[in-house]
């Protein structure tokens, strides 16, 4: 897999680990966190201060109590469907309502035809398959910026 | 009429491109049909039992002669020389074919046309009264909100994965002919201390859990629409259910939680997100309503003249409207002959019909939710000179409101979900009942006739609904009474047990037998005595075997 | 009409065609000894035992972009096409337009 942002591919500076590694793991920093685990380890974020990435899913839902997106470099929504659409009011809010200025990302079942959305709903980058990556790119051609929103 | 600017055209363009993009990665294998499925939904292409079928979106139900000529181009050219005007004020083309498509929507884009969003989960194309701009009592014209609303829901970045069809309806008149208490949100201008804004409904629907709308704005000002759409959509996307396909409509969600819970969290999305950008100012507003201004119409006869014959007298009874302009008038054109499917125009008279409106009634044609067409100002004194050119192309059936001018859907004629035909049900009410004055005996009167629990043909809504079932391999219907989409709308009462096919039209006589029976003054329509003796009667009479 | 989708498991009756839309024009196709054709009478009668197989052929020629909402077509005791869904299919509208 790789990430892509809207113009070309981008190294990815998170690493995502399985449970046995992480648990042995002293420093999370720049850690790819399920929900789980980012709750568990919260306390410990917050008072060493690290930056850690939190990974969800589609169907999740994400409450935030002050102060929590501080430690949070990166988001990844997770689409466990391509059809659900929940994450793009996701992206909005964290923009919107949370003011979030990290990273958001998206991963999972996404097409590339949904790129153009998820970049105007506040999404930064994807992870997609290597050998998908011209089409991605490529559709984005379609997009001359012109929208009905503002 | 609207007529679309650069950016319109550029849109619309770009649109054809990435779907004829898309169609080639279907052909190429590059897209699997799961994936391509949402895609050419969202691009009005469907696949049904027979072929494709192409749905292309008519914004509001207002059509240009020269864009109605195109749709006879397309027809011809493409499909079988026929298109079929749809309930939500659309036309759909039954026999594309895949590579063809984009050619198509090429063709549609040269007269500012496109499919976009006619299908799929995500906002359809909003629907409006008929009548819009015509009538004295209309509070505001619609059609100019639905133009606003349309530009604002197309290609919505966070709304085209919505969990369900999500349908708009605006009207700007207290008697409401656009059914906006069946559609997800309906939308009614008022007048609130001589400023007007629209009264907000939200949750209405039909299908398998019918739904009346509830209110949940008095009073919503102009500049405040599309922040307040927003956050109804942004709570349905959120917390609409999304683990079963029967319960993902708006009115599922807004049940669950109740009028009072779902407001809040609108409210909530309203406070929270409102974007000064999606304020509406005066300007943009004025802007838009620029394009639905009248034609310039002429002094002339203040009546219709009564030529001697009655053909043309029963016609004009019942086809022809009063204008809000005392010397035109309204045409209904209706396309519930006897010898089409309800809805259903051929290429010849989509011409011939063009070149009507060109004639008579400054090139605009509208269509219905109950699926006829509207030629919305022919001066007075030519009423009866359209009469005999609509004669000569059959578009002359004197029916509209009666009992013939069935709404009803495609059926497992041509629909892959259909558990009974309906068409073939319309055609036989149609020749039963083609008598004018038997029909206008029988007085106004709505029949609704849908293939499956999904409602398309809004059986729901009926005065008389007729629902096609599958009863172990055999048709059978089930008759619902009462039902109305009007602005005192009510969801129909199943009277009992289904019909077989061969004993239906008897169960629609004896309906009416009861109905005229019991009515106390000539004119009272069936709806009145349907509330005022209840079900019960019908009942007795149906089923009784003696 | 039988969804793919349930696979064999959900099929009641005995015998079955093969069928599905063509890909680029939608027509409706039956599986032949010839291929995908168009004529009913052509199509190949299927036996409950032997219906895995051509699941596997419906899926490798979707997957080849031949067809698209393939199905089996249940047929009753005297060889006929058993559900008027199916019937309508096979032969057309059943008004004339
Ligand atoms: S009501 Fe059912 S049969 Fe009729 S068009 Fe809708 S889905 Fe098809």
């Amino acid at each position: 897999m790789i990430i892509i942002d809207k113009i070309s591919e981008r190294k990815n500076e998170f690493i995502e680990l399985p449970d046995e590694k992480l648990s042995k793991k002293t420093s999370l920093e720049n850690c790819l966190l399920n929900l789980f685990h980012w709750k568990e380890k919260k306390k410990e974020i917050h008072e060493k201060k690290i930056k850690v990435a939190l990974k969800i899913n589609s169907d999740e839902e994400l409450i935030f109590g002050e102060n929590d997106l501080r430690y949070i470099k990166m988001i990844q929504i997770n689409f466990l469907n391509f059809k659900d659409g929940r994450p793009f009011t996701l992206a909005k809010k964290l923009r919107k309502k949370f003011l979030y200025k990290g990273e958001i990302r998206a991963s999972g079942n996404i097409l590339p035809d949904q790129f153009v959305f998820l970049l105007r709903c506040g999404f930064d980058t994807v992870e997609i398959k290597e050998m998908e990556k011209d089409t991605w790119l490529e559709l984005l051609e379609f997009d001359d910026g012109l929208y009905y929103q503002p | 009429m609207y007529k679309y600017s650069e950016i319109d055209k550029k849109i619309v363009a770009n649109r054809v491109k990435q779907f004829k993009n898309q169609v080639d990665r279907r052909l190429s294998g590059k897209l699997t049909e799961d994936e391509f499925k949402p895609l050419r939904l969202m691009n009005g292409l469907y696949l049904q039992l027979h072929a494709y079928m192409l749905r292309v979106a008519i914004p509001y139900g207002e059509l240009s002669s020269k864009q109605l000529r195109q749709l006879a181009f397309i027809a011809d050219k493409y499909d079988r020389g026929y298109g079929h005007f749809t309930t939500r004020q659309n036309i759909q083309f039954n026999w594309p074919k895949l590579p063809d498509v984009p050619e198509i929507l090429e063709e549609l884009s040269k007269v500012e046309m496109h499919a976009i969003q006619t299908s799929g989960n995500c906002i359809r194309n909003i629907s409006a009264d008929h009548l819009a701009g015509l009538t004295i009592e209309e509070i505001e014209d619609p059609r100019p909100w639905c133009e606003i609303i349309r530009k604002w829901s197309t290609f919505h970045p966070e709304f085209s994965f919505l969990p369900r069809k999500f349908k708009i309806a605006v009207t700007g008149c207290s008697e409401d002919r656009a059914a906006i208490l069946v559609h997800d949100i309906g939308l009614r201008l008022i007048k609130d201390k001589g400023d007007i804004g629209f009264e907000v409904f939200v949750g209405g629907g039909q299908g398998r859990s019918p739904y009346i709308a509830k209110k949940i704005k008095n009073f919503l000002p102009k500049k405040d629409l599309l922040n307040y759409l927003e956050a109804i959509l942004t709570t349905y996307n959120q917390l609409g259910r999304r683990d079963n396909i029967y319960k993902a409509r708006i009115k599922i969600l807004l049940n669950e939680l109740g009028i009072e819970k779902f407001k809040e969290f609108v409210e909530e999305n309203f406070k929270r997100f409102s974007n000064k950008k999606l304020i509406l100012d005066k300007s943009t507003i004025k802007n838009i309503f620029k394009f639905f201004k009248l034609p310039s119409l002429k002094p002339g006869l203040e009546k219709v003249p009564e030529i001697k014959n009655s053909l043309f007298l029963e016609w004009k009874n019942q086809n022809v409207l009063p204008h809000k302009h005392p010397n035109y008038s309204i045409i209904l054109v209706s396309l519930k002959s006897n010898e089409k499917p309800p809805g259903d125009a051929s290429s010849i008279q989509m011409r011939k019909l063009a070149d009507i409106a060109d004639k008579y009634s400054f090139g605009e044609i509208r269509v219905t939710h109950e699926q006829n067409l509207v030629l919305p100002h022919v001066e007075n004194s030519r009423v009866y000179e359209i009469w005999n050119e609509l004669l000569n192309i059959n578009l002359a059936t004197p029916n509209i409101g009666l009992i013939t001018d069935t709404i009803c859907c495609p059926g497992m004629d041509y629909c892959a979900l259909a558990t009974a035909r309906s068409i073939p049900i319309s055609q036989k009410i149609t020749d039963h009942f083609k008598n004018y004055s038997h029909q206008k005996e029988i007085g106004d009167l709505k029949i609704k006739i849908s293939g499956c629990i999904n409602a398309c043909g809004h059986h729901h809504v009926g005065n008389i609904g007729i629902l096609g079932l599958d009863r172990k391999g055999k048709e059978f219907y089930q008759i619902t009474l009462g039902g109305s989409a009007k602005e005192n709308a009510s969801i129909g009462q199943i009277v009992g047990p289904s019909f077989s096919e061969k004993d239906l039209m008897g169960a629609i006589e004896k309906i009416i037998k009861v109905y005229k029976k019991n009515k106390i003054y000539e004119k009272e329509d069936f709806l009145s005595v349907f509330k005022r003796i209840g079900i019960k009667k019908f009942k007795e009479k149906l089923y009784d075997n003696n | 009409m039988i969804n793919i989708a349930n696979m064999a498991k959900k099929l009641e009756g005995h015998t079955f065609l093969l069928s599905a839309n063509d890909l680029k024009t939608g027509k409706v196709l039956f599986y032949t000894s010839n291929g995908w054709l168009p004529e009913l009478n052509k199509a190949i009668k299927i036996e409950k035992k032997s219906i895995e197989k051509y699941e596997k052929l419906l899926k490798i020629d979707e997957e080849n972009c031949l067809i698209v909402s393939g199905r089996f077509v249940e047929l009753n005791d005297s060889g006929s096409i058993k559900n008027l869904r199916d019937k309508i299919r096979s032969s057309g509208l059943t008004f004339k337009i």
